[in-house]
């Protein structure tokens, strides 16, 4: 029952993510597509709207969790070794949380 | 019962997961490979994340890092193609992700549809990769 509950936020989780990466990534093929290749200045100070930046970071999250839980799901379909399967379930989970937490770094923290 | 062969019994074929060795005999339909793309776009961009950041860091660190970027990075033509690549993965993931979602709701699985719609998977993805790389160039 646990087990079943678990799996089944997990699936919805894993499309509510999607949603999210998905919204995120129309607006910025659009953005390209409506102004082109952008320069130093336009990146940057695209970059440095605060509603940009928070889309930016629901979609970072959103992305590791989505890439954590695939990841996971997928690995074992393929390495059945289990040492190496630890290694990269191990990886899997510090990439994730690394991301989440470079990306608020980079996003808030830097300069 | 008794009547039975057990020879005949013993003939029934066997079912197995099929490993490396066996794949050359088995020839995968187009939506199984739309299915084993799904999975290893994911995955290359899962792994290529932090490379990713990193170049997101260095574009928004300064003027000269973007132009570091442009001209280390994008200008390299072997990262330039991996960077395509990946691309390619993001928009694939993403359309593929549209029609598994599409699947979800009980619809377009018969198998003429399954087929139509994973070679459109195919089809928009490198059309819009095309589209995407030829606003960058």
């Amino acid at each position: 029952m646990a087990a079943s509950s678990k799996f089944i936020s997990e699936w919805w989780l894993q499309r509510i993510s999607a949603v999210i990466v998905a919204a995120y990534v129309f607006l910025v093929l659009a953005l390209l597509m409506i102004y082109g290749t952008p320069n130093a200045v336009q990146w940057q100070s695209l970059f440095a709207n605060v509603g940009f930046k928070l889309a930016t970071i629901l979609t970072i999250i959103a992305t590791a969790y989505h890439g954590l839980v695939g990841s996971l799901h997928v690995w074992p379909d393929y390495v059945k070794n289990r040492a190496v399967l630890s290694v990269l379930n191990a990886y899997t989970w510090v990439a994730a949380i690394a991301v989440v937490l470079w990306a608020t770094y980079i996003l808030f923290g830097l300069k | 019962m008794s009547d039975t062969p057990l020879a005949k019994a013993r003939a029934r074929p066997v079912y197995r997961n099929i490993g490396f060795g066996d794949l050359a005999h088995y020839r995968l339909p187009i939506p199984g490979i739309a299915s084993i793309v799904h999975r290893v776009t994911g995955l290359a961009m899962f792994v290529c994340l932090l490379f990713l950041l990193a170049m997101l860091q260095m574009s928004l660190k300064s003027e000269a890092g973007f132009e570091a970027f442009r001209s280390v990075v994008w200008g390299n033509p072997i990262a330039k193609l991996v960077l395509i690549g990946l691309m390619f993965a993001l928009i694939y993931h993403l359309v593929a992700g549209i029609r598994h979602m599409i699947q979800d709701a009980n619809v377009w699985l018969d198998l003429a549809t399954a087929r139509t719609s994973a070679f459109a998977v195919f089809g928009i993805s490198v059309v819009l990769t095309a589209l995407v790389v030829w606003r960058l160039m």
